[in-house]
């Protein structure tokens, strides 16, 4: 216990000097330029949003941006590698020919990624930070099934968006981005499943940015209520931009009682793509709430997991599978919360790191106090295919209860030239024998993913780059 | 008189790239189209470093000598090439490939032989898959299993010769595919390997051991005593026989250093 104390006194330091290192750096201007084209746009907010925003925007304002010398953000330099300052916001209706804002198209590779998919029960599109078309099965609609984009659902003026939205899954206290996010949103997803209610087919959600150097907010809230299922696949994309796109996705998931979520995030955006997301899960008795993690694009990417497993019988899957090439940086912060007794949750992130991309994994297990027969896993595999490919691993428990199952293992290994020997001797060239290896080191998530064109897109992507072809 | 050889090696040393001692030190062998060698040898003499290296394995160097495969220069190939020429190497110890099935395995090695525009009929593949799983008495579920990941050692030689049936080789080079066999499995290997002989009578095969009863099975027409990176003695099966009796002591004495 007492080193549990230690490292909350050390934690408390930490951000205590970030707060008064970084002070005058602050990007005033972004926020500025971002504060100022999101009121212009803004249609009438009631006033618990309103002042929701000021009060992050404060926050945001008040937080430096997390330097390295926060243990969190050890791995991943910002001031390297984002200037907020240069950043405009993505106002989610500039219209140009690659939005579909003007004329209703979609931008083709969208499209394509879109033709892929099978079996949708609804679908929300969604271009620069605006949800341009939402489509939910009738028959969903009928039994009570809300889908809708944020802005709408905030006009529909469901209470459940005043007490849920940025309060007890991604609040703005939560970090400068939770505080940029909950500030300066413009648009997302709202779905929620009504009691009993289970959906057979995923509802999705398909987004693109089209504009080099913007920052885009979004956000997604999904409720499923007691003993209801839904699952639920999030894909952005991008073209390639030659400068610094941030998209900045706050998610908030919670189940309740009985009730299934799955939650998958697709992130293939181009060269430039700075992926930034807070994504929280809150998981009520005997409910299951899973998440999967495919990071393939962007040159950034940054994900803040944080399970909470909140009553007894939660259970919480959570995968995550990376293929990084060229400089892509990704970057995974997780924790799973035990909050409550007689919970499980087990976490398997694999990736695979060709050129110079960096792999940084940091996850925590934390059995709060009264969490016994608490089952938690964590594990973090790294398969690096290059010398100058790097993966870090830290995984983490910090137990208050003692009777728990828990465990946690990591491993950084090189593509194994005994391996690629064996099957090249039997007449595979080095690309397919490097092929079979990483599909196969990454199989392991690969054959959890779900049905309906997630597998063929990813093994596809994974192939692309292992071609080394863009 | 090598101009008849599938496999021509010549006063060939090798040694680990980066270290400073040759492994072969001037090997000598010639194998007919047809024809079955044994070569037995004491531990670390340089067996499985002679295979390999005529495998391709990257990890030695040849310093001296040249290796012909149907008379060409098969130094000058990458691993691939040699094994879409021909060349199949059981290995003395097979490698785990976690998350590849051995069909899926097995699928892309023989797509890789027919080339872009050829597409390998999956039926067929099937069907010659099970035909030899049965060969080799070996479950059909195992065709699922990743590549001898969390295989038993007999399991691991059998799925070795399995690979080799289905890729039909020219030449063979079974490193200790008897070691760690029961009693049975060897027969049924055994099996296997003569099943292959008969289909194509101009399959050769180098098979290295520590024993002289899978030579019992499969009757080589050549028997080689490897010591310390040479070919020391050959001789027709008589000298497996003799070996068993007498062990290697008196290549200890010739061979002194
Ligand atoms: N990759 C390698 N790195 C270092 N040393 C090696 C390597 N390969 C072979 N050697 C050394 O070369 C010698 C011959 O090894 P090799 O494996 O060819 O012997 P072998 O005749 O097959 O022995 P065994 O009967 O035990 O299988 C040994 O001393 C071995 O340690
Ligand atoms: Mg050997």
């Amino acid at each position: 216990m007492n080193r549990l104390a230690a490292a909350r006194r050390r934690a408390r330091e930490a951000g205590a000097e970030e707060q008064g290192q970084i002070e005058g750096a602050s990007p005033e201007r972004a926020t500025k330029n971002v504060a100022r084209s999101s009121e212009s746009t803004r249609v009438p907010e009631p006033d618990w949003l309103k002042s929701r925003r000021d009060a992050a925007l404060e926050l945001y304002r008040s937080m430096p941006l997390p330097s390295t010398r926060s243990e969190e953000w050890r791995y991943t330099d910002l001031a390297r590698m984002l200037r907020l300052d240069d950043l405009v916001p993505s106002a989610g209706a500039q219209p140009g020919p690659a939005s579909s804002n003007g004329d209703g198209t979609v931008p083709e590779p969208l499209r394509r990624a879109m033709a892929q998919d099978r079996d949708s029960a609804g679908r929300v599109i969604d271009i620069d930070g605006s949800a341009v078309s939402v489509e939910l099965q009738d028959s969903l609609a009928a039994q009570g099934v809300v889908l809708s984009s944020l802005r709408e659902a905030v006009r529909g003026g469901d209470p459940l968006l005043e007490s849920l939205l940025a309060t007890m899954a991604v609040p703005a206290s939560d970090g400068k981005f939770a505080a940029m996010n909950a500030a300066l949103w413009t648009d997302g997803v709202f779905l929620k499943i009504p009691r009993n209610v289970q959906l057979e087919r995923p509802i999705r959600l398909s987004r693109w940015v089209s504009h080099p150097g913007t920052a885009t907010f979004t956000r997604i809230l999904i409720v499923a209520e007691d003993h209801s299922r839904v699952s639920f696949v999030d894909e952005i994309l991008s073209p390639d931009f030659e400068a610094v796109t941030l998209v900045n996705t706050a998610v908030e998931l919670f189940s309740h009682a009985g009730a299934q979520i799955q939650y998958v995030s697709l992130q293939r955006m181009g060269k430039g793509g700075f992926y930034l997301a807070n994504q929280r899960t809150l998981a009520k008795r005997d409910s299951t709430l899973d998440t999967l993690n495919v990071a393939l694009g962007g040159s950034v990417g940054r994900v803040d997991l944080n399970a909470r497993l909140l009553g007894p019988g939660a259970n919480s899957d959570m995968l995550g599978l990376y293929f990084g090439d060229h400089d892509q940086h990704f970057d995974f912060n997780t924790s799973q919360d035990h909050v409550a007794p007689n919970a499980h949750s087990d976490l398997l992130y694999k990736g695979a790191l060709d050129d110079s991309a960096r792999g940084v994994f940091r996850g925590v297990i934390r059995v709060h106090e009264g969490a016994q027969r608490t089952d938690a896993y964590q594990t973090n595999r790294n398969l690096l295919l290059s010398e100058r490919a790097a993966a870090t691993s830290l995984p983490n428990l910090e137990i208050e209860a003692d009777d728990v199952r828990c465990s946690h293992g990591a491993t950084v290994g090189q593509l194994d030239a005994e391996s690629l020997f064996y099957l090249m001797s039997r007449g595979l060239d080095r690309e397919q024998a490097e092929r079979l290896v990483v599909l196969g080191f990454l199989g392991e998530v690969l054959d959890k993913l779900p049905m309906g064109g997630v597998v063929e897109k990813v093994t596809k992507a994974i192939e692309v780059k292992l071609g080394h072809v863009r | 008189m090598n101009d008849k050889a599938i496999l021509s090696v010549t006063g060939l040393r090798a040694r680990v790239a980066e270290e400073d001692l040759d492994i072969l030190r001037g090997v000598d062998l010639n194998i007919r189209p047809g024809e079955t060698h044994a070569i037995m040898g004491p531990n670390g003499s340089g067996k499985s470093t002679l295979a390999k290296v005529v495998a391709g394995h990257p990890a030695y160097q040849v310093t001296a000598g040249s290796v012909a495969f149907q008379g060409e220069d098969l130094l000058e190939m990458e691993p691939d090439e040699r094994s879409q020429a021909g060349i199949f190497m059981a290995f003395q110890y097979p490698i785990a490939i976690p998350g590849v099935s051995i069909a899926n395995f097995l699928r892309t090695a023989l797509q890789a032989r027919l080339g872009d525009d050829e597409e390998l009929d999956l039926f067929d593949f099937q069907e010659l898959l099970m035909e030899r799983m049965e060969l080799l008495d070996m479950d059909p579920s195992f065709a699922q299993r990743p590549i001898n990941d969390g295989f038993s050692g007999g399991e691991k030689k059998r799925n070795e010769i399995l690979q080799m049936s289905v890729l039909k080789p020219a030449l063979a080079l079974m490193d200790e595919t008897d070691s760690g066999l029961d009693i049975d499995a060897l027969k049924i290997v055994a099996h296997g390997v003569n099943t292959l002989r008969e289909e194509n009578p101009d399959m050769s095969v180098l098979l290295i051991t520590h024993y002289q009863r899978i030579l019992n099975h499969v009757i080589p027409d050549v028997v080689h005593v490897m010591y310390r990176g040479r070919i020391v003695e050959s001789g027709g099966p008589e000298v497996a026989m003799e070996l068993e009796a007498r062990g290697y002591e008196e290549y200890r004495i010739a061979h002194a250093v």
